[in-house]
C-alpha cells in the first residue's frame, strides 16, 4: 500500500509538472485557433469552441514570415559553421598542447565568460560602424568566427579526456600537429561537437538583443524581432500574435524533437566535474 | 603541409563566398539599374500603410528615374538608430513636429533650405504654426504632411442609455456626464467608463491646454508646473482613479484590445468618451462602422469661456536623415508628397488634416464623416501646441513618467509637475 | 639544452597557432571594446557628433541619477530573489524527476522544452497569461481562491512576472542537476541509508555535497544572467511604437536596459559606456566574492 501510494504520489508530482511546463504552450495554440470573440470572452475558455484559421492569416499576411525563417536559418547556420571551425581548434591548444601561457589563457577564456555585453555593446557597435557593417549580418557571424569561450570551455573538457597515447604515437609516426588534431581529434570529439552546433543553433536562433541593435533593414529580420516588430505594429492583438508565436515555435521544435539526445545527454558533459 | 594550405585555401574561398552573400544580403540596394532607389521608411502600419504604398505606387509609375521602396517601420527607437550608421537605411522618413529640435540640433538632419530655393517651394502656403516647428536656428529641417487635432469624441448610444442629451459644454458638465457614464459591478469592478485616455500623453498634455495651461513659455522652456496643466490633470484625477479606484481603473483598462482594431475599448463600448484625433474618422469608417458616435469641442472650465475652442495640433513632417545615400532624389519624392494632389489623397486616405492653407476649405474632405468639426479646430485662435526643442526628447521623455505617477496616483499633479519642472532645470537653460 | 628550447619554441608557435582564433578576437572583440567603453565613459557622445571629454561628470551624475538607482534595485531584487529560487525549483524537480518514473525521457524533454522556445514567444506568451482580466494565471490562482494581482500593471508584481517567466524556464539547470544526481556516489547513500539516515539528512551528507561543484556553476552562470538581463523586461514592457518604456513606474527597468536606453534611445553613449563599467565591476566583485566563499560549501572529488 505504501509503495503504491509512493509510486502514485510521485508520478502525480511529475505529471504537475509536466502539466505546468506544457500550460502555456496549450494557452498560446488555444488563442491562436481562436476567433476574436472568443478571444475576449469572460471567463476565459481555455479552448475555443470553433476551430478557425484566421489568426494565422492574418499572422502571415501582415508580415512575411518565410523570409524571415530563411534569414535565421542563414544566420544560424553560418554561426554554427563559425564556431565549429574556430572553437575546436582553440580548445585544442588549452587541452592537447603545453605552451607558456596557456593557463592564462585559460583564465581568459573563462573570464570572457562572465563579460557582460553591455560592456562592450556600445564600442563593438561604434567599430561595426566605422566598418560600414551595420545594418548587415556580419556583426551577428563574425564573432562565432573567432571562438565562443562557452564552447571553447565545454570542448576543452571533453578534449582532455582523449588519451594522450593515441596523439602522441601519430606524432612520432611524423604526422603535423595539425594532422593530428584534424584526423584523430576531431573525429573522436564528434559527439561534443554535434552538441556545440545544436547549442550554437538555438542561441543564434532565439538571439534578440544583436539582430535588434544591428538589423535596421525589415526585410533583414530574423524571428525574433521579426514578431517583436509584429507587435509593436499591431500591439495587442492577442489572435494573431499567438498564431505568429506558434508559428515561430514550431522549427525551434521540430529542431529539438530531431536533435533531443544532443541537448540533453550534450548538458551532462559540460558540468563542472 | 600540402593539407594545410589546402585547407587555408579552402577557408579563404568561403569566406569569400560568405562576405559576398553576407554583403547581398545585408541591405539591399537593389532595383534596377537605371533607377535610384529611394528609401521611405515611416511610422504608419496597418490600412494606413496600406494607403501610403498606393501613392508611392502611383509616384514609381509617373515617372522613371526614381523608384520609391515603402518600408513600414513602427518603432520610434529603430528608427533614430537607423540613422546612426555611416550609411543610413532610409533616405526619408516621418516624425512628428515637437521632435524636430531636438534631432536637428545634434546633426541628424539634413537642411532642406537649398532644395527648397531652388525649387521654389512655397511654404507661404503651409500654416504657420507648423512650419513654426520646421525651424532650428533659422534653418528648415522638416516639412509638414499632414495636422493633427484632438476632440473630445463620445457613444451615442451610450448617452442615450444613460439619458444624456449630447456632449459636454463646460468641464463641470463632461465631469456630470462621466459619473452617469461610467457603470460598476457590487464588488467595484468597473464594467464601463465614462472616459479613458486614448494615448495618456497626448490626452494629458491636451487637458493642461484646456484648463488654460501651458507646457512651454514663450521661448520654449518647459513650463509643466503651470496652474492650468495641474487643475487638467487634476480633472482627471479626480474623476477617474479618485473616484472609481485606481486599482480598478487600471484591471478594467489592461483589458483593452489593441487601439487600431475592432477591439479599441471606444468602438466596443468600454469607454463612452475619449479625447482623440481626426484620423478616427477613417478608422472608424473601417473598424466598427456601426458605431453611433459624435465629435464636439474640448470642454473649458465655466469660469473661463475664453478657453472655448481649446484643441492641441500636432504634426506629421518628412524629414531626410543626413546619413541618407540618395537626398537629391529623397527631395524629388518629398516634393510629390507635398503637392496639393499627392497632399489631398494622403490626407484622405489617412484621415488627416491638411498641412496647406489652400485645402483648409477643400470640397473633398467632405466624404469623411464629421471631418468638419476637426477642420474648424485649426482656425481656433486656441489652437496650442508643444515647442520644437533641442531638449523635446527629455522632456518628453520626463513629462511621460511623469504622467504615469500622476495617473496612477503615486503623486499628485502638483507635486509630479514640479518635479518635471526641477528635472527640466538641468537641460533647458 | 638546444633540443628542449627548440621543443619548446615549437609548443609556443603551435600553441599560439591554434588559439589564434580566439586570442584575435579577443582582442578585437572583447579587450578593445572594454578599453574603448572605458575611455567613452569619461566623455559625452551622442553618436552623431564627435565625443567631448567630460571627466568624471558622467559618474557624478550616475550618482544623483534616480533612474541609475531605480534600475540598480530592480536587477540586484531579479537577482537576489530569481536567482536562489530558479536554482531551488530546478534542483526540486531534478529530485523528483530522478525517482524511478516511467517515460522520463518525455518529461526531461517536457521540462527542457520552455528553454529552446524563442525568448521573444515566451514572452509574449507570458503577456497574455498573465494579463489582468484575461489571463488564465489569475483565473487559475482565482480557482485556487489566491489573490489575482495586476501583473504587468501594478509595480509591486511585475518583477515577481519576471521570476515566474524564469521559473518556467529552468530546464535547462534541471537537466544538469538530473545528471549530476546520476553521479552521486551510490555506495555512499546506501551507507547512509543502512545507518538509519532520513531522506532529509541523505539529501544534506550526501547529495548536497555531491553536487556542490555543480550548484556552484550553476549559481555563478545565474547571476551573470540575471544581473545583466535584458530581454524579459524589455519586451514585458514594450509598448506600441516601441517608445522607451520601463514598465508602470519604472519597475521594470533593469540595469541592461537602462545601457540600451542610453546607448540607442537617449544617444549618451558616454553615460552609458560608464553604466557598462560599473556593471563589468560589479560582476566581477560579485563572482570573486561568490568563488571565494565557495570553499567553505563546496566539495571537490
Amino acid at each position: 500500500m505504501d509503495r503504491k501510494a509512493r509510486f502514485a504520489g510521485r508520478h502525480a508530482l511529475v505529471w504537475a509538472i509536466a502539466l505546468g511546463m506544457l500550460f502555456p504552450f496549450i494557452v498560446m495554440i488555444g488563442t491562436a485557433l481562436k476567433p476574436p470573440t472568443e478571444v475576449f470572452s469572460l471567463p476565459p475558455r481555455l479552448l475555443p469552441e470553433q476551430w478557425e484559421f484566421g489568426n494565422f492569416e492574418a499572422a502571415l499576411s501582415a508580415m512575411p514570415f518565410w523570409r524571415y525563417l530563411g534569414n535565421t536559418l542563414l544566420v544560424s547556420g553560418l554561426c554554427v559553421v563559425g564556431s565549429l571551425v574556430s572553437c575546436p581548434l582553440v580548445a585544442y591548444s588549452l587541452a592537447k598542447l603545453h605552451w607558456p601561457g596557456r593557463g592564462l589563457m585559460l583564465a581568459l577564456v573563462l573570464g570572457s565568460m562572465m563579460l557582460p555585453p553591455q560592456v562592450t555593446l556600445v564600442p563593438l557597435y561604434l567599430l561595426w560602424n566605422k566598418l560600414g557593417l551595420v545594418g548587415t549580418y556580419f556583426p551577428l557571424i563574425v564573432p562565432s568566427f573567432f571562438g565562443i569561450p562557452f564552447f571553447i570551455f565545454m570542448l576543452r573538457q571533453f578534449l582532455v579526456g582523449i588519451p594522450d597515447e593515441l596523439l602522441d604515437a601519430a606524432r612520432l609516426d611524423g604526422a603535423s600537429e595539425f594532422r593530428v588534431y584534424w584526423r584523430i581529434v576531431l573525429p573522436l570529439a564528434r559527439p561534443a561537437l554535434a552538441t556545440v552546433a545544436v547549442f550554437q543553433f538555438v542561441w543564434t536562433w532565439t538571439d534578440f538583443l544583436n539582430p535588434l541593435i544591428y538589423l535596421s533593414d525589415s526585410s533583414q529580420y530574423t524571428l525574433s524581432v521579426g514578431l517583436y516588430a509584429f507587435f509593436s505594429e499591431h500591439g495587442v492583438d492577442w489572435g494573431p500574435l499567438m498564431a505568429a508565436s506558434v508559428m515561430f515555435t514550431l522549427p525551434a521544435l521540430i529542431i529539438f524533437l530531431l536533435g533531443q539526445r544532443y541537448f540533453v545527454e550534450g548538458i551532462a558533459t559540460k558540468g563542472l566535474k | 603541409m600540402r593539407r594545410e594550405s589546402f585547407r587555408r585555401a579552402t577557408a579563404a574561398a568561403m569566406a569569400g563566398v560568405l562576405a559576398t552573400a553576407l554583403g547581398a544580403c545585408g541591405g539591399s540596394d537593389g532595383g534596377d539599374d537605371d533607377k535610384v532607389e529611394v528609401v521611405f521608411s515611416y511610422l504608419w502600419a496597418g490600412a494606413e500603410a496600406e494607403a501610403l504604398e498606393e501613392i508611392i505606387a502611383d509616384f514609381n509609375a509617373s515617372q522613371d528615374e526614381i523608384e520609391v521602396r515603402g518600408v513600414s517601420n513602427p518603432d520610434f527607437q529603430k528608427q533614430l538608430t537607423s540613422m546612426s550608421g555611416a550609411q543610413g537605411s532610409f533616405d526619408i522618413s516621418d516624425h512628428f513636429g515637437n521632435g524636430v529640435g531636438a534631432w536637428a540640433s545634434k546633426g541628424i538632419l539634413a537642411p532642406l533650405d537649398d532644395f527648397i530655393e531652388a525649387d521654389g517651394l512655397d511654404t507661404d502656403d503651409f500654416v504657420p504654426a507648423a512650419m513654426s516647428q520646421m525651424m532650428y536656428e533659422g534653418q528648415t529641417y522638416s516639412m509638414p504632411i499632414a495636422l493633427h487635432a484632438q476632440m473630445l469624441m463620445y457613444n451615442k448610444k451610450l448617452y442615450a442609455e444613460a439619458g444624456i442629451d449630447g456632449p459636454p459644454e463646460t468641464t463641470e458638465e463632461w465631469a456630470e456626464q462621466i459619473a452617469k457614464l461610467t457603470k460598476r459591478d457590487a464588488d467595484g469592478t468597473i464594467t464601463q467608463l465614462g472616459y479613458a485616455n486614448a494615448e495618456i500623453n497626448t490626452s494629458f498634455t491636451t487637458l493642461g491646454f484646456m484648463f488654460g495651461g501651458a507646457w512651454d513659455d514663450q521661448s520654449g522652456r518647459p513650463t509643466p508646473a503651470d496652474p492650468g496643466n495641474v487643475a487638467g490633470l487634476e480633472f482627471y484625477t479626480e474623476n477617474i482613479p479618485g473616484t472609481y479606484g485606481v486599482a480598478e481603473v487600471r484591471d478594467f483598462t489592461s483589458g483593452f484590445g489593441e487601439y487600431a482594431s475592432a477591439q479599441n475599448p471606444f468602438y466596443v463600448d468600454k469607454v463612452a468618451t475619449i479625447i482623440d484625433g481626426e484620423w478616427q474618422s477613417v478608422f472608424i469608417d473601417q473598424y466598427a462602422p456601426n458605431l453611433d458616435w459624435g465629435v464636439a469641442p474640448l470642454p473649458y472650465p465655466a469660469a473661463q469661456p475664453e478657453l472655448a475652442g481649446t484643441t492641441q495640433v500636432t504634426t506629421s513632417t518628412l524629414f531626410i536623415p543626413r546619413n541618407a545615400k540618395h537626398p537629391e532624389e529623397a527631395w524629388e519624392f518629398m516634393k510629390y508628397l507635398l503637392s496639393e494632389d499627392a497632399m489631398v489623397r494622403f490626407t484622405l486616405a489617412l484621415g488627416n488634416l491638411p498641412a496647406r492653407i489652400s485645402l483648409l476649405d477643400d470640397p473633398r474632405y467632405d466624404t469623411l464623416p464629421q471631418f468638419s468639426t476637426w477642420l474648424d479646430a485649426l482656425r481656433s485662435p486656441n489652437a496650442q501646441s508643444l515647442a520644437s526643442t533641442p531638449w523635446s526628447a527629455e522632456y518628453t521623455s520626463d513629462l511621460g513618467q511623469a504622467f504615469d505617477d500622476i495617473a496612477q496616483q503615486r503623486t499628485s499633479p502638483a507635486e509630479g509637475l514640479a518635479d518635471v519642472a526641477d528635472k527640466a532645470s538641468s537641460y533647458a537653460p | 639544452m638546444p633540443r628542449r628550447s627548440t621543443t619548446s619554441r615549437r609548443q609556443l608557435r603551435l600553441g599560439l597557432a591554434f588559439a589564434s582564433p580566439w586570442l584575435v578576437g579577443f582582442v578585437v572583440l572583447i579587450l578593445g571594446p572594454i578599453v574603448a567603453s572605458g575611455y567613452y565613459s569619461f566623455t559625452d557622445f551622442n553618436l552623431f557628433q564627435p565625443p567631448t571629454f567630460v571627466g568624471v561628470d558622467n559618474y557624478r551624475t550616475m550618482v544623483g541619477d534616480e533612474r541609475f538607482t531605480k534600475a540598480l534595485f530592480n536587477t540586484l531584487y531579479l537577482t537576489v530573489f530569481g536567482v536562489p529560487l530558479a536554482l531551488s525549483l530546478s534542483l526540486g524537480f531534478a529530485l523528483a524527476l530522478n525517482s524511478r518514473v516511467r517515460g522520463l525521457p518525455l518529461y526531461r524533454a517536457i521540462v527542457y522544452l520552455p528553454t529552446i522556445i524563442p525568448i521573444v514567444v515566451s514572452v509574449y506568451v507570458w503577456r497574455w497569461l498573465l494579463n489582468a482580466q484575461y489571463g488564465y494565471f489569475n483565473r487559475i490562482l482565482g480557482l485556487l481562491h489566491l489573490p489575482q494581482p495586476n501583473w504587468l500593471e501594478d509595480p509591486t508584481f511585475t518583477k515577481p512576472a519576471i521570476i515566474l517567466i524564469g521559473l518556467w524556464m529552468v530546464g535547462g539547470t534541471t537537466v544538469i542537476y538530473l545528471a549530476a544526481l546520476k553521479d552521486v556516489p551510490s555506495e555512499t547513500y546506501e551507507a547512509a541509508l543502512v545507518d538509519g539516515a532520513g531522506p532529509w539528512q541523505r539529501f544534506r551528507a550526501v547529495t548536497w555535497p555531491a553536487i556542490s561543484p555543480v550548484t556552484l556553476f550553476q549559481l555563478i552562470v545565474g547571476l551573470i544572467t540575471s544581473l545583466q538581463l535584458f530581454t524579459q523586461p524589455y519586451l514585458l514592457a514594450q509598448t506600441r511604437l516601441n517608445a522607451a518604456a520601463g514598465g508602470p513606474d519604472d519597475s521594470l527597468l533593469t540595469y541592461g536596459m537602462y545601457v540600451y536606453q542610453n546607448a540607442f534611445v537617449f544617444l549618451k553613449m558616454g553615460y552609458a559606456s560608464a553604466l557598462a563599467w560599473v556593471l563589468f565591476l560589479v560582476t566581477l566583485a560579485v563572482t570573486a566574492v561568490l568563488m571565494l566563499t565557495s570553499r567553505r560549501w563546496v566539495h571537490y572529488g
